[in-house]
C-alpha cells in the first residue's frame, strides 16, 4: 500500500520537477518595465528634457500655436534679436528668472500675453501633471538657455499637485449649465472660434449646428480624436480628449444644445 | 547549478507555508497605515507572487468544481435515460467528491480577496467601482449554487424514482447553470484587466466606464468559452486520477473493475473535450490580436515566445500519455488484438509530430553552433520552426488520437448492418481526405504571406473537426445493435497505465498554471491594460523558470489539498460498486 | 536468440538509429539533394532524443508481452548467476557515465554559453524618432503611397551603398567586408527567413533605434548595427527599405491581422 502511495508520489513530483527543470534550463527572460521618469528620486536634467520635448511635440500639443508662430510666439527660433526661448525668457518679466517665468506662462497663461497675440492658451495644468509641466520647462530652458529645473521642483510640484488635485476633484468645474458660460470657462474658445471671440485652430462654432448633427457634436467632444474635420489635420491631437469626464452630463448636453443651434 | 536551483525549489516550498499561514499576517498588518495607499507589502515572496499564488489555486478548485457537475449530470441523464444503473453511481461518486472541494475554493476565493484587498487597494477600489454590482451577483449566485449542491447530493437517494428523479436531474443541470453564471460573471473582471474598451483611458474616473461595455469586453466571451471547456478537461483528468489511485489501491477485483471504468470514462471526458481546446484558444488568440496586436506580438513573440516551446512539450506528454492509456487498455478488450499491429504506426505519427511541434524556430546553441548554422535558425531544420508545421503537426496529430479513439471503441463489436464496409472505407476516406487537406494547407503554407497563411490554420482546423464529426456519425449508425466480440474485462488493466493518468493530471494542472501565467502575464506592467499601471516594485513580468517553480507550487498545493479532500471523501463512505456489463 | 526480434535490441537500435538520423543525417542528408542544412544544436539534439525515447518506451510497454520480453534481458543482468561480470561492470560504469555527464555540465570552459537570439523581437508599439513621436503599429511606408517607387528605389540604393554595403554586402547577402568581424552576423536581406517576414515599419524601427535600441529581453544582443536616427534622416530611411523589399523582391508583411507568432 505504501509503496504504492509513494510510487504515486514519486511520479506526480517527478513529472512536477521535469517541467520545472525544462523551464529553468531555457533562456530566462523578465519582461522589461519601460522606465516612467521617477520624480520623486534624482531625476537628471537630461531626462526631464527629453520628456519635456517629447510633450511638446506630441501629446502636449504645443506646436499647434507655437510651432507656427502665427498664432503665438515660436519659442525655438529667435524671435528677432532675442534668441529661442531658453536665451530670452530671463528678460520677459522684471525680477522674474528664467524658471519662474516659464512655470507661470504655462500655469497661468493669461499673465503675461506677448504682445500682438491673443490670450487664447489653455492653462497646461488643466490637462498636464505638475511633473510635466516642470519637465516641459527644462525643455524651454535648454533650447538656448541653463536648465535649472531640479528635482525639488518636481516633488513640490507632486504634492501640491496631488493635494490641487483633490482640491479640484471636490470643487470640480462649475456646475452651472449656461452653456455660453461653460464655453468659456473650458477654454473652447481658445482654439474654436465663436462670433468675434477666438482662435482657429480647430473648426469655428458658428454655424457649426448645420454642418454637424448634435450626435455628431457630443461624439466629437466625448472622443475629439476619432474624427478630425478636414482642413485640421495638422491640429488632430491637440483637443483634450477628457470633456467626458470633466463635465456633467447636464453641462454636456448644454453644450450639445447650444451648438446645434448654431446654425 | 543544479544546486541553486534546489535552493529555489526549497525557498520555494518555505514559501508555501508561508502562504498557508499568511491570511493572518495580512490581517495583522492591514490598518496600520492611515488613507489610501496603493500597495501593500508581503513578506519574503511579496505581493505579486502572494497574489498569484492565492489566484491560481482557487482557480483550479473553482475550475474541477465547475467541470465535474457538468459530467456529472451527464453521466446521471445517461443514466436515467439509458437505464444504466452505473451511470447513476458513478454520478453520484463524482458530486460526492465535488462535495468538499466546493468549500476549498470558497476557502481560497475568500485568500484572494483578501490579498487583494491588502496587496493591491487602489487597484481593488478601481475594480469594485466598476463592477460593484457584478460583485454582489456573483456573491449571490454562489450562495444559490451551494445550495443547490447541497440538495442535488444529499436529495439522491431520496429522489430517486420516477418524476422525483426527473426532479433531481433538474437541479443538476440548475447547479450547471449557476456555475457557468458564476464563471461568467467572474471571467469579466480578469478580461476587463486584459481587454478594457477602447474608451477607457488612464484618465477615465471609474465612476465613468459604462458598466456592460467593461463586463462584455473585448476577450470575454472567448475566454468563457476556452474555460468551459477547459473545466471539463481538467475536472475529468482529476476524477481519472483519482479512480486511478482507487483502483491501485484497491483489495478486490469488483473495486478494481469499477475504478478501472471511472478512470477510463475519467480519461475520455478529459481527452475528449481537450480535443476541441485548440480551437477554442485559437480563437481567443485571434480576439487578442484584433484587440491589440502589440498584446498579440507580445504573447506570441518577445519574451513569452519560450513558453510555447514549454507548452509545446506539455501539450506533447498530454497527447503521448493519453494515447498510451488507450493503448494498453486494448489489452482488456477481446478483438483489441486485430488493431494492435496498428499502434506503432500511430505512435509514429504522434512522435514525428511531437518532434515538429516542439522545434524551436530559434535554436539556443552555442557560439560554434550558431556559426556552423550561419545565424540562431537553422537552415533545414528552421522550416519546421513557423506556424505552417506546427498548425500540421498538431492538427495530424488530433486526428492520430481520434483514431487511437475510434479503434478502441470499435475493438469489441462486429457491425452488423450491411453497409459495414462501405461506412469503414468512408471513415478512412474521411481520415484519408483530412490528412491530405492539412498536410496540402501545410505545405502550401510556405509559399504564401503571412495574411494568406493564417488562414490557412481555418481552413485545416474545418477539415479535422468535419472529419471527426462525420466519423463519429458513421460510427454511431454503423454500431448500431452490433454484436459483442467478448466484455470488456474491466479491471484488468496493468497498473502502470494507471499512472499514465497521473501524469495526465499533473501536466493538466501545470499546462493550466502555465496557460494563465501567459494569460495574465501578457499585460505586462499594467494591472488593466494601458488604464491602470503597475507601478510596484513587482510590475516586471518574471522570467519562466520563476513562473515554473510558482506554477509547481500551485500545483503541489492543489493535488495535496486535493488527495486529501478525497481521502477524507474515503473515510465517509465505501461506495457499493458493480460494474455488471462490460460495456463502456 | 535473434537479437532484432527482441524488442530490447530492437528498442536499443531504434534510439540509435534515431540518434544517427538526427546527429549525422539531418546536416547531411539534404544536402545530397541540394538543399542546405547544418549540424544540429546539442540542446536540439537532446530534445529529440528525449523525445524518440519516450516513444520507444511507450512501444514497449503497450502490450503486456511485449512489456514482459523487454524486461527480460533487463531482468536477466540483475538477477543471474552467469552474468555477474556483466552485472558489476554496469554498476561500475553507469555512475562513471552519470557522473561524467555532470562533470561536463558544470566544467568551466571558455566558451560563452549557449545563448538565444531571437531574430524578431517584440516591436515597441511606438517609438521617438527624434524626439518625434512614431506609432509603428499599422504604420506602412509613407514613400509607397505616392507612387514614385522607382524615385525612391534609386535614393535608397544611394543610401544604401553609402552606409549599409561594408556589412550588409552587395549582394544584399550580409556578407560585406566587415561582416567577418561580428557576431552576430550581418542580417542577409536575401533570406526568406529576414525581411519578408516583417512589416515595413519593424524594419524601419530596427534601422532607426540599431543595436542600442533593442529590447533588454533574449539580450545580450551584442549587435553592432549602428543607431540610424542620428544619421539618416526619416525619408532616406523609408526609401532604403523601399530599396531593400525593391531590391530582394520580396514583399513586406502587411498589417491588418498580421498576427502569427514567429518564434
Amino acid at each position: 500500500m505504501w509503496g504504492t502511495n509513494l510510487r504515486i508520489l514519486g511520479v506526480v513530483l517527478g513529472t512536477v520537477a521535469v517541467y520545472t527543470l525544462l523551464a529553468n534550463a531555457i533562456p530566462q527572460v523578465e519582461s522589461e518595465v519601460p522606465e516612467e521618469l521617477s520624480f520623486t528620486g534624482d531625476v537628471s536634467p537630461e531626462q526631464l528634457i527629453e520628456a519635456g520635448e517629447e510633450l511638446f511635440n506630441g501629446a502636449g500639443g504645443c506646436t499647434a500655436c507655437h510651432g507656427l508662430g502665427t498664432r503665438a510666439p515660436n519659442l525655438l527660433t529667435a524671435q528677432g534679436s532675442a534668441g529661442p526661448i531658453g536665451a530670452r525668457c530671463a528678460q520677459r518679466v522684471e525680477g522674474e528668472d528664467c524658471k519662474t517665468y516659464l512655470h507661470r506662462s504655462l500655469v497661468e497663461p493669461g499673465a503675461y500675453v506677448v504682445e500682438g497675440f491673443q490670450p487664447i492658451m489653455p492653462d497646461a495644468s488643466r490637462t498636464m501633471s505638475g511633473a510635466q509641466i516642470w519637465s516641459l520647462v527644462a525643455f524651454l530652458e535648454s533650447q538656448g538657455g541653463e536648465v535649472t529645473v531640479t528635482a525639488a521642483d518636481l516633488q513640490a510640484a507632486d504634492a501640491g499637485g496631488e493635494a490641487g488635485a483633490a482640491a479640484g476633484a471636490a470643487a470640480g468645474p462649475s456646475a452651472t449649465t449656461d452653456p455660453a458660460e461653460l464655453i468659456r470657462e473650458l477654454q473652447c474658445v481658445a482654439c474654436h472660434k465663436l462670433g468675434a471671440e477666438g482662435q482657429e485652430v480647430g473648426p469655428p462654432f458658428d454655424g457649426i449646428g448645420s454642418r454637424l448633427s448634435a450626435e455628431e457634436i457630443r461624439a466629437a467632444i466625448l472622443d475629439p480624436a476619432a474624427s478630425i474635420a478636414p482642413g485640421y489635420e495638422q491640429f488632430a491631437g491637440v483637443m483634450p480628449p477628457n470633456f467626458g469626464s470633466r463635465l456633467t452630463a447636464a453641462q454636456l448636453e448644454a453644450i450639445v444644445a447650444f451648438l446645434a443651434a448654431r446654425k | 547549478m543544479s544546486g541553486r536551483r534546489l535552493g529555489m525549489a526549497a525557498s520555494c516550498l518555505a514559501s508555501l507555508a508561508l502562504v498557508l499561514v499568511a491570511v493572518h499576517v495580512a490581517g495583522a498588518q492591514e490598518p496600520a497605515v492611515a488613507g489610501p495607499r496603493a500597495y501593500g507589502s508581503f513578506p519574503w515572496i511579496g505581493s505579486r507572487t502572494a497574489v498569484w499564488i492565492a489566484a491560481e489555486v482557487h482557480l483550479m478548485f473553482a475550475a474541477f468544481v465547475l467541470g465535474v457537475p457538468m459530467f456529472a449530470v451527464v453521466a446521471e441523464g445517461i443514466g436515467i435515460f439509458g437505464g444504466d444503473e452505473r451511470y447513476d453511481r458513478l454520478s453520484k461518486e463524482f458530486t460526492r467528491l465535488l462535495l468538499i472541494a466546493y468549500s476549498a475554493t470558497a476557502m481560497w476565493g475568500a485568500v484572494l480577496v483578501f490579498f487583494l484587498t491588502t496587496l493591491y487597494p487602489r487597484f481593488w477600489a478601481h475594480m469594485t467601482e466598476i463592477f460593484e454590482v457584478s460583485m454582489w451577483i456573483y456573491v449571490g449566485l454562489f450562495f444559490i449554487e451551494s445550495f443547490t449542491l447541497y440538495l442535488y447530493y444529499y436529495g439522491w437517494d431520496r429522489w430517486k424514482k420516477g418524476r422525483a428523479k426527473i426532479g433531481h436531474w433538474t437541479l443538476g443541470i440548475l447547479l450547471n447553470v449557476w456555475g457557468t453564471a458564476v464563471l461568467f460573471i467572474a471571467d469579466s473582471w480578469l478580461t476587463y484587466m486584459m481587454s478594457p474598451p477602447a474608451n477607457v483611458g488612464p484618465d477615465t474616473s471609474p465612476a465613468m466606464v459604462q458598466f456592460w461595455s467593461a463586463f462584455a469586453n473585448a476577450t470575454w466571451m472567448p475566454i468563457n468559452i476556452h474555460r468551459l471547456i477547459a473545466n471539463v478537461v481538467f475536472g475529468g483528468s482529476v476524477v481519472a486520477a483519482y479512480a486511478g489511485y482507487r483502483f491501485l489501491s484497491a483489495r478486490t477485483d469488483q473495486e478494481r473493475a469499477h475504478y478501472d471504468w471511472m478512470g477510463y470514462v475519467g480519461n475520455f471526458i478529459a481527452i475528449g473535450a481537450l480535443i476541441v481546446l485548440p480551437f477554442a484558444g485559437y480563437y481567443l488568440g485571434r480576439e487578442i490580436y484584433e484587440y491589440n496586436q502589440q498584446m498579440g506580438i507580445t504573447m506570441m513573440g518577445g519574451f513569452m515566445s519560450w513558453l510555447w516551446i514549454i507548452q509545446a512539450f506539455l501539450i506533447g506528454v498530454l497527447f503521448l500519455a493519453g494515447n498510451y492509456y488507450l493503448w494498453v487498455g486494448m489489452g482488456r478488450i477481446p478483438g483489441a488484438e486485430r488493431f494492435l499491429p496498428y499502434t506503432k504506426w500511430m505512435l509514429l505519427v504522434l512522435i514525428i509530430g511531437v518532434i515538429v511541434w516542439s522545434t524551436p524556430h530559434t535554436m539556443i546553441a552555442d557560439r560554434a553552433e550558431l556559426e556552423a548554422m550561419g545565424g540562431s535558425h537553422h537552415p533545414f531544420l528552421g522550416v519546421l520552426g513557423v506556424m505552417s508545421a506546427k498548425n500540421t503537426a498538431v492538427n495530424l496529430m488530433i486526428l492520430t488520437t481520434f483514431l487511437s479513439f475510434l479503434l478502441y471503441r470499435r475493438a469489441n463489436r462486429r457491425p452488423v448492418v450491411s453497409w459495414a464496409r462501405t461506412g469503414t472505407i468512408l471513415q478512412a476516406g474521411l481520415f484519408v481526405i483530412a490528412a491530405v487537406v492539412v498536410l496540402f494547407y501545410g505545405v502550401y503554407g510556405y509559399f504564401v504571406s503571412a495574411i494568406v497563411r493564417i488562414g490557412f490554420s481555418v481552413y485545416q482546423v474545418l477539415a479535422v473537426l468535419a472529419t471527426i464529426v462525420g466519423v463519429v456519425a458513421l460510427d454511431v449508425a454503423m454500431l448500431r445493435g452490433s454484436e459483442s466480440r467478448g466484455e470488456i474485462r474491466w479491471g484488468q488493466m496493468p497498473p502502470r497505465s494507471q499512472y499514465a493518468l497521473f501524469v495526465l493530471v499533473v501536466t493538466f494542472t501545470w499546462l493550466m498554471g502555465l496557460m494563465g501565467f501567459a494569460r495574465s502575464g501578457i499585460r505586462q506592467h499594467w494591472h488593466v491594460w494601458e488604464v491602470m499601471r503597475d507601478t510596484s516594485e513587482w510590475a516586471a513580468t518574471p522570467a519562466l523558470g520563476y513562473a515554473a517553480q510558482v506554477i509547481s507550487v500551485c500545483v503541489i498545493i492543489f493535488l495535496g489539498l486535493i488527495a486529501f479532500i478525497f481521502w477524507l471523501g474515503g473515510l465517509v463512505e465505501k461506495p457499493q460498486l458493480v460494474p455488471e456489463r462490460g460495456e463502456h | 536468440m535473434k537479437p532484432l526480434r527482441h524488442p530490447f535490441w530492437q528498442a536499443v537500435a531504434i534510439l540509435v538509429i534515431a540518434y544517427l538520423l538526427i546527429a549525422y543525417g539531418i546536416p547531411h542528408l539534404p544536402q545530397l539533394v541540394g538543399m542546405e542544412s547544418a549540424p544540429v544544436p546539442g540542446s536540439v539534439v537532446l530534445q529529440y532524443m528525449v523525445t524518440v525515447l519516450v516513444g520507444v518506451l511507450i512501444w514497449v510497454s503497450d502490450s503486456d508481452e511485449r512489456w514482459n520480453r523487454f524486461l527480460e534481458p533487463v531482468r536477466a543482468t540483475m538477477v543471474d548467476g552467469d552474468k555477474r561480470w556483466l552485472r558489476l561492470g554496469l554498476l561500475i560504469a553507469l555512475p562513471l557515465l552519470v557522473g561524467l555527464l555532470a562533470f561536463r555540465q558544470v566544467r568551466q570552459t571558455v566558451a560563452a554559453p549557449p545563448s538565444l537570439r531571437s531574430i524578431h523581437p517584440a516591436p515597441p508599439s511606438s517609438i521617438t524618432f527624434r524626439g518625434r513621436p512614431l506609432n509603428l503599429a499599422g504604420l506602412d511606408n509613407p514613400l509607397r503611397a505616392d507612387g514614385s517607387v522607382a524615385e525612391d528605389y534609386e535614393e535608397g540604393k544611394r543610401v544604401y551603398y553609402q552606409n549599409c554595403l561594408p556589412c550588409h554586402g552587395d549582394g544584399l547577402d550580409g556578407r560585406g567586408h566587415f561582416a567577418h568581424g561580428f557576431t552576430p552576423a550581418p542580417l542577409p536581406f536575401n533570406d526568406s527567413g529576414t525581411i519578408p517576414q516583417l512589416t515595413e515599419s519593424f524594419v524601419f524601427w530596427r534601422i532607426a533605434k540599431g543595436g542600442p535600441g533593442l529590447p533588454k529581453e533574449g539580450a545580450p544582443w551584442n549587435s553592432a548595427m549602428p543607431v540610424w536616427e542620428d544619421i539618416l534622416t526619416e525619408e532616406e530611411i523609408w526609401a532604403v527599405i523601399v530599396f531593400l523589399y525593391e531590391q530582394t523582391g520580396a514583399t513586406p508583411r502587411t498589417w491588418a491581422e498580421a498576427g502569427e507568432g514567429g518564434e
